[in-house]
Parts: structure tokens; C-alpha cells; sequence
């Protein structure tokens, strides 16, 4: 049994192999995820929204023991992630890291927050730095706002900056 | 020249406040090292930092250090005027300097060594130019004759 | 006239000179500053405490352009996150390049600030050229001791990017 706490390390040798297969075989996979991942939240965010990412993302917080900060708003969900505990374990691993992982996350969470009708942004800050920023719109121009804004952080690295739409 | 075709061009709000921090660091080098140190700074910052004005100048372009003077002066909401004539010289009237008035506010008291600060910028950026930058002191800002040697 | 929107770049060239002289130098040019800062912050965060700075920071986040945010604001603790610092990005969008110590300016003259305050800090300064900081500051000494045990968790091997005014 690989322990729940070594799965990221599978995890990511699972893209690495992914990545040889090329493009199209990755977002697949991220596609899986996220048909698997509705199971757990779906529900939640279509039915209670923003409330219900940060309710979700609490729980996450606390079990995966992520150093990090949510802040909710009327029209935002923002998750700042300070220590990433799953690419901080990528990273302290003798089989080294895979260039692709952190994202896996906006991988399935995006299809995930179109599911439910929301706008999402993440800012990636850096592939070999955990550190993140998530954050959810119920407003489609608040987004594209804040979308903007993400975008002059990176000027050079486009890549480091995922939306679903 | 357009304000965007300049090397920097600062947008958004502006934090006057740094007037006094740019007198607080001229002030230290010159407690601390001298005026040579005051003068190697104020060099490298001319040269270095502005080289696009710089290497305009010495190529007898003046149109970015025009442009400088007259998108920042209004950035600072200062009583200016500016006469630019075909030939690259210019005549900045500075009626009310941004950087005296701030340091009025803060109850700082040294114009010499301000002013100072513009006139060694002057000199690295002409020298080797085809131009000389004439400064007057007014009651509240500076005459800068921008003009051909 | 040096204006207002390229201080950062002279402020840039004043360290790479100071740095030419020693961190002595250095040191004593961030207590210069801080005595400085003292004339905007020591009434306001004197008479109002945390919210007080939180007042002076909102002001600086509008007057700087900064993108950033807070994350925590109460009586006993303010923490607050840079996403992208003007003063550090002008600085790298330089003809002159940047100094490697530019970033350290800021806790070099808050601290000092804050502890003449009575008030305890922790800067995580994420990377010192990577336009992206948080300062935190606390009321209470056992609560910036426990946050600065997880923030130099965020940091094993690099303790220097972690600033903090007690031992």
C-alpha cells in the first residue's frame, strides 16, 4: 500500500510518464481527476458557492497540513498558500521533481469551478516555489479584473498563470 | 516624444513622501562619505539608471529628458512651464518644485542640497553632449535653459 | 528634480555604494531611514496600535501601487501579503540592475520602527528577487515566536529570508 501520505510522490511519478506520452494524455488525466474530484465538492460549491470553497478548502487545510490562508469575501474566495505540502514533498524526494506538477492543481480545479459556474484564477508564482494563490469569482468581470492584475506579475512567464475562461 | 516611448514611465497614483527619502539618503552620504559619495551616486544614477536619457543627449537628442521634465512635473502637480523649440532646446520655467515643497511639509530645510542633486544629474548628462543645462534659482524652484553649447 | 516615481532606482544606487563600504555602513544607513519613517508612523502607530498601521499601510498599498493585501487585521495582529512590489519591480526594470540586498531596506528600517513601538515582526521575505513579501506583526511575543517557527519552515536551509525583531 502506498501511504496516503507518500501519494503526491507517486503522484508524481504518474506525469512523469504522462509527459513522455505527450499533451493531450495529460489533460486527460487531469480531466479523470477532476470527474473524480466532483465526487468530494461539487455539490458543495454549486450549493453553498464561495462559502462552500472555503469550507472545503478548511478541511483540505487542515488535513493535508497546508501552511496557508483562506480569505472570503462577498464576491471572492482567495487561498494563498505559503508552504505547499504537496510539492514541498515533490521536492524533498530522491526520485526528483516533475516540472509539470504544480499543475495538477489548476488541472482539476478548474473544470471544477466551470462545473459550478464560477471564475477562477490561480497565480502559480513559481513551478519550484509552493506557493500559490487561488481565487474564485461568482462575477465574470470581477475575474477578468483580476485577471489583469496576475497577468503584470508575470510579464515574462504567461505559463504561471491559469483561468478558465 | 510620447510619454510611453520613454524607458520608464510611471502610472497610477504617486507617493510624494519620497522626496524626503531621497533627501534623507543624499544627507547620509554626504554626513558619512562626503560629497565625493553624494557625487558617485548622483553619477551612476545619471548615467546608469538614466542611460536612455543619456545616450540620447549625447547623440543630441533631447526629446526623452523634454518629455522626463514635462510627464513628471504634471505626475507632481507642480506651477510649471515648458517651452520646447525645433532645435531641442527648451526653457523649463519651475515655478513651485515638487521635491522643496514636500521637504517644506517636512519641516526639512537644506535646498542646497537638492538642488545640488539636479545640477550634478545636469552636468553628468551633457557632458560629452552637444548641450549645457543653465539653472537659476527662483524663490521656489529653478530656471533650467536646456540649450546648444 | 529626481522624481517621486524613480526614488526606488536612486534608492537603488545609494546600496550598491554602501554596500562597497560594509554592512556597518548598511546598518546604520537603515537607522537613518527609520528615524526618518518615525515623523509618518510613531503618532499613528503609537496612538492607534495595529489598526493604526494598518491605516498607514492601506495609504501606502494606494499612494505605491502595490498589489497587495491583508491577510489578518485585529488588535494584537496585522499580517499583510506583497504580490507584486513596485519598489522591487522598478528596481529589477533597470538600466542599472539591481543591488542583491535592495529587498532587506524595508524590515532594515520597520524593525527598528516596531520595536521602539513595543510591537514584534516577522518578514518573510519569499525570495530576495522575487517581488513578493509578507510582514507580520504581533502584539504578543509567544504569538510572532510561534509564526515565525512556520514561516521558517517555508524556508528550510535559507533562514536569512526570514526577518524578525526578538530572538
Amino acid at each position: 500500500m502506498i501511504p496516503s501520505d507518500h501519494f503526491v510522490k507517486f503522484y508524481s511519478e504518474v506525469f512523469k510518464y504522462l509527459q513522455k506520452q505527450g499533451p493531450e494524455a495529460i489533460k486527460e488525466y487531469y480531466d479523470t481527476i477532476a470527474e473524480h474530484q466532483k465526487t468530494h465538492c461539487l455539490k458543495q460549491f454549486e450549493e453553498k458557492s464561495l462559502a462552500g470553497m472555503k469550507e472545503y478548502w478548511d478541511r483540505i487545510i487542515i488535513e493535508e497540513n497546508c501552511d496557508a490562508d483562506a480569505l472570503l469575501t462577498d464576491k471572492s474566495y482567495t487561498f494563498y498558500m505559503h508552504g505547499c505540502p504537496s510539492l514541498g514533498k515533490v521536492l524533498d524526494n530522491d526520485a526528483g521533481v516533475c516540472d509539470i506538477y504544480c499543475d495538477h492543481c489548476p488541472g482539476w480545479v478548474l473544470p471544477v469551478m466551470s462545473a459550478s459556474n464560477h471564475y477562477c484564477v490561480y497565480d502559480l508564482i513559481g513551478k519550484d516555489i509552493p506557493r500559490c494563490i487561488l481565487k474564485a469569482f461568482k462575477n465574470r468581470c470581477d475575474a477578468e479584473v483580476y485577471l489583469e492584475k496576475v497577468k503584470k506579475r508575470h510579464p515574462e512567464h504567461p505559463e504561471l498563470v491559469k483561468c478558465n475562461f | 516624444m510620447k510619454p510611453e516611448e520613454m524607458r520608464y514611465c510611471s502610472t497610477g497614483e504617486v507617493h510624494l513622501d519620497f522626496h524626503g527619502s531621497t533627501y534623507v539618503g543624499l544627507k547620509y552620504l554626504l554626513d558619512h562619505f562626503g560629497m565625493e559619495a553624494v557625487d558617485e551616486v548622483l553619477s551612476s544614477t545619471a548615467e546608469k539608471v538614466y542611460k536612455s536619457i543619456y545616450e540620447r543627449l549625447q547623440r543630441g537628442d533631447s526629446s526623452e529628458l523634454i518629455c522626463h521634465w514635462r510627464y513628471y512635473l504634471e505626475r507632481e502637480k507642480c506651477d510649471f512651464t515648458l517651452t520646447e523649440n525645433p532645435d531641442g532646446t527648451a526653457v523649463l520655467e519651475l515655478r513651485e518644485c515638487p521635491a522643496l515643497r514636500q521637504l517644506a511639509k517636512e519641516n526639512i530645510n537644506d535646498r542646497p542640497l537638492i538642488c545640488h542633486a539636479t545640477d550634478k544629474m545636469n552636468q553628468v548628462w551633457c557632458a560629452n553632449s552637444p548641450f549645457e543645462i543653465v539653472v537659476e534659482h527662483l524663490e521656489k524652484g529653478c530656471r533650467q535653459t536646456l540649450r546648444r553649447k | 528634480m529626481i522624481p517621486s516615481d524613480h526614488f526606488v532606482r536612486f534608492y537603488n544606487e545609494i546600496f550598491k555604494y554602501l554596500q562597497k563600504q560594509g554592512p556597518e555602513a548598511i546598518a546604520e544607513y537603515y537607522q537613518t531611514i527609520s528615524k526618518h519613517q518615525e515623523t509618518h508612523c510613531w503618532e499613528i502607530f503609537t496612538q492607534k496600535g495595529i489598526p493604526g498601521m494598518k491605516e498607514y499601510w492601506d495609504n501606502i498599498r494606494k499612494e505605491e501601487n502595490c498589489d497587495g493585501e491583508v491577510l489578518e487585521c485585529s488588535e494584537t495582529v496585522y499580517r499583510s501579503i506583497m504580490n507584486n512590489c513596485p519598489s522591487l519591480s522598478k528596481v529589477v526594470d533597470n538600466d542599472a540592475g539591481a543591488s542583491d540586498i535592495y529587498c532587506r531596506h524595508c524590515p532594515g528600517w520597520v524593525m527598528p520602527l516596531l520595536t521602539k513601538c513595543g510591537y514584534y515582526c516577522v518578514e518573510d521575505l519569499v525570495g530576495l528577487d522575487i517581488p513578493r513579501c509578507q510582514l507580520s506583526i504581533f502584539k504578543n511575543l509567544e504569538d510572532a515566536r510561534a509564526y515565525r517557527e512556520r514561516v521558517l519552515k517555508r524556508h528550510p536551509g535559507k533562514p536569512e529570508l526570514v526577518e524578525s525583531n526578538f530572538d
